[in-house]
């Protein structure tokens, strides 16, 4: 077959060699603009997205004298200290008559510092620390990080006097977050394979029905759920209030499951059915085994959410030996003493267990947002 | 969408147990019984929570005291409550500034992040992590963040000759420190775009390239168009989220009252907080609650309806 091509179309119309060199430069050209755009624009929005988060990391590192050191620097920096008779005692650099030494500091009372040598520790001198505008003594600094923060941060309640730690605002964390897991998987489950699999009149409404609650805003029911668990239960200041709903199923996880349960073959289903297994058996045998996937996205989506859920523990607990991670600090960084560093290495333990989790399942966090997302 | 889809048909609610066979019958029995424990959860804390605070919406109610129905009252007393409509312009400001910034910046991200560039999914993991930082961890990390005086945001500004503003502590600039908050954590949406951009069928975008079409034309006439369907759920997800705002608000105040600095933080629900659980005017706060469902509806609806006209739907 012979294609007719006009004669006049102008790409056939041979190209000098100077001409298609041409071409080629300027197609290189423009090709390299476009990707040193690219490069750009992608690494500088990076920058917006990393460095909060390494400005957290940093500062959970941070000692007191670094926390509030202007111009901020971007290492943890923290006194350099020598050994003086058992005592770990900060180095300065010290302007003495004889010239500039390196003394440790015993104490430092009303601008003036005593200092020993630390090669003869037997004598002390003292100091003013500022004559006038010059500073005397200035304090070594080095690069260090501090991690005692992380101890001084979890041993510490979020305000004096409450005789509990952190550490037990993680433990009430982990153990809402737990029972959530389980409350969600054992409730939304079977709700799901009825509406995936199941036929049976009235089924469709009351998909519409459960669909439309997604629609309906947490604050038109929560003062009749909030009068129900404090004062008719008396659930108030438990966790009870936080972990019971979640034993009787949501739309999201209902939607989720059911377009999972959806994909698995009816006809493994239907041969079930003609072997007389039961519609239990066939949920509890059949599906739920082959939808491991999905059942890992709403334990890692669940985790998440009750880890980071804030307004039902505001809402229920009062009593600081009750209170989540979320609550807690909260409940610090409420507490007008600003201790940075303690703050951002809190914030920190707060939020590596959802890293790893994101580390360990990468695709299901993606495909949970995807298939929570692309709904239509 | 499906609930849109299926609400064209006609439903009839109870089915008629004694208009069933037999075989009906049985399978209505079990499909109710696999389905008890939502049913439950839908009286329990949907059915009854909503008849109730619409009771007590309109009745003034102090959870200890009796209830005392007063009819309109408080939805009268709403109309003339300077701090109602303060927290409504507050959280509308969010709504009409905060969403499409977001929207429009996530969507730019996506496009990035759908380029060829090495090391692009590293790039996808940085631009995502921040949007799995607890709302309460992420926010007071912001608080650290953009402190006027020692924060680094302020520094940054300070190199490049702009003298940052007083982030916390001013009311003009309280609410976009929050909206600069949201958008380091938008990577789902991010995410969510970045799926309907692979979605977009590649042969239209080449053959569009052979046809000489610009990078700029093509995403104008092709791509913003495929995507528009994940830009609507984007847009009524991120409206109905902004009209419930309240974590990040609740903390972003620090040691201060509620709504810290002069009340340009308090937010629709951080109001409707204050009136239920801190004043206890549980019925007035009922009543905000009502107002507010009405307002996300007819918002929800308004989007849906102009939508029509800018949204194309493959296949």
């Amino acid at each position: 077959m012979t294609i007719n091509i006009p004669a006049q179309y102008p790409r056939l119309r041979t190209e000098t060699d100077e001409e298609s060199r041409r071409r080629v430069r300027i197609r290189k050209v423009r090709n390299f603009f476009k990707s040193l755009f690219s490069h750009t624009a992608i690494n500088i929005i990076g920058l917006f997205f990393l460095m909060p988060f390494l400005w957290m990391v940093v500062t959970a590192f941070k000692s007191d004298q670094d926390v509030f050191h202007t111009p901020p620097r971007w290492l943890p920096y923290d006194n350099l200290r020598v050994e003086v008779n058992g005592q770990q005692l900060p180095l300065y650099n010290v302007i003495t008559p004889e010239g500039v030494k390196q003394l440790a500091a015993v104490k430092i009372v009303e601008g003036i510092g005593t200092f020993v040598d630390p090669a003869n520790s037997n004598q002390t001198f003292q100091y003013d620390i500022q004559q006038g505008a010059t500073i005397i003594a200035e304090p070594i600094m080095h690069v260090s990080f501090r991690w005692q923060n992380f101890i001084d941060a979890m041993e510490r309640g979020s305000r004096p006097g409450i005789g509990v730690s952190f550490w037990v605002y993680f433990k009430n964390s982990l153990v809402v977050a737990f029972f959530s897991i389980v409350g969600t998987l054992v409730s939304n489950t079977p709700v799901a394979y009825a509406f995936a699999r199941l036929k049976f009149p009235g089924r469709d409404i009351l998909f519409v029905l459960i669909l439309s609650t997604m629609m309906l805003p947490i604050q038109v029911t929560i003062i009749p759920i909030y009068l129900f668990f404090n004062d008719i239960l008396h659930w108030g200041n438990s966790f009870l209030p936080l972990i019971i709903p979640t034993f009787f199923a949501n739309a999201y996880d209902v939607f989720l499951l059911r377009q999972f349960f959806r994909t698995i073959p009816e006809e493994m289903c239907d041969a079930a059915r003609v072997d007389g297994a039961s519609e239990w058996q066939i949920f509890t045998q059949i599906v739920l085994p082959l939808s491991v996937p999905v059942l890992a996205t709403v334990t890692v989506f669940t985790f998440l959410w009750a880890w980071n859920d804030f307004t039902g523990p505001l809402l229920f607990l009062t009593s600081p030996s009750n209170f989540t991670m979320a609550l807690g600090l909260q409940d610090f960084q409420s507490q007008r003493t600003m201790i940075w560093n303690q703050l951002m290495a809190a914030s920190v333990v707060f939020t590596v267990p959802i890293i790893v989790a994101f580390f360990f399942a990468q695709k299901t966090f993606i495909q949970g947002i995807k298939l929570t997302g692309s709904k239509e | 969408m499906d609930a849109l889809r299926m609400s064209g048909r006609k439903f009839s609610w109870p089915p008629k147990i004694s208009k069933m066979g037999p075989r009906q019958r049985v399978n209505f029995r079990i499909g109710m019984l696999f389905l008890l424990p939502w049913t439950i959860g839908f009286l329990a804390f949907t059915l009854y929570p909503m008849i109730a605070s619409l009771v007590y919406s309109f009745s003034i109610y102090h959870s200890k005291q009796p209830l005392e129905w007063v009819g309109l009252q408080n939805y009268a007393t709403l109309l003339t409550d300077d701090l109602f409509w303060k927290s409504l312009a507050n959280t509308v400001y969010l709504v009409a500034i905060g969403v499409p910034l977001t929207l429009l910046a996530s969507f730019f991200c996506a496009v990035l992040l759908n380029l060829k560039v090495r090391g692009q999914s590293f790039y996808r993991v940085i631009y995502f992590l921040p949007s799995i930082v607890p709302t309460v961890a992420s926010t007071i990390l912001w608080l650290w963040i953009l402190n006027p005086n020692t924060g680094i945001l302020n520094t940054l500004l300070a190199h490049l000759g702009i003298s940052g503003p007083n982030w916390m502590s001013n009311p003009d600039w309280s609410k976009p420190g929050l909206i600069l908050l949201g958008m380091w954590g938008m990577g789902g949406t991010i995410v969510i775009y970045l799926s309907g951009l692979q979605d977009v069928p590649i042969s239209l975008l080449e053959a569009a390239e052979l046809d000489g079409a610009s990078w700029w034309q093509r995403l104008w006439n092709i791509t913003i168009p495929m995507v528009s369907p994940i830009t609507l759920f984007n847009l009524i997800t991120g409206v109905i989220g902004m009209f419930q705002y309240f974590a990040q608000a609740y903390v972003f105040r620090g040691s201060h009252g509620l709504g810290y600095p002069l009340n340009s933080t308090l937010f629709y629900s951080v109001y409707l907080y204050q009136n239920g659980f801190l004043w206890l005017k549980m019925g007035y706060a009922s009543a905000m609650a009502w107002v507010l469902f009405i307002i996300i509806l007819i918002c929800t609806l308004l989007l849906l309806k102009v939508s029509d006209r800018f949204t194309y739907y493959a296949g």
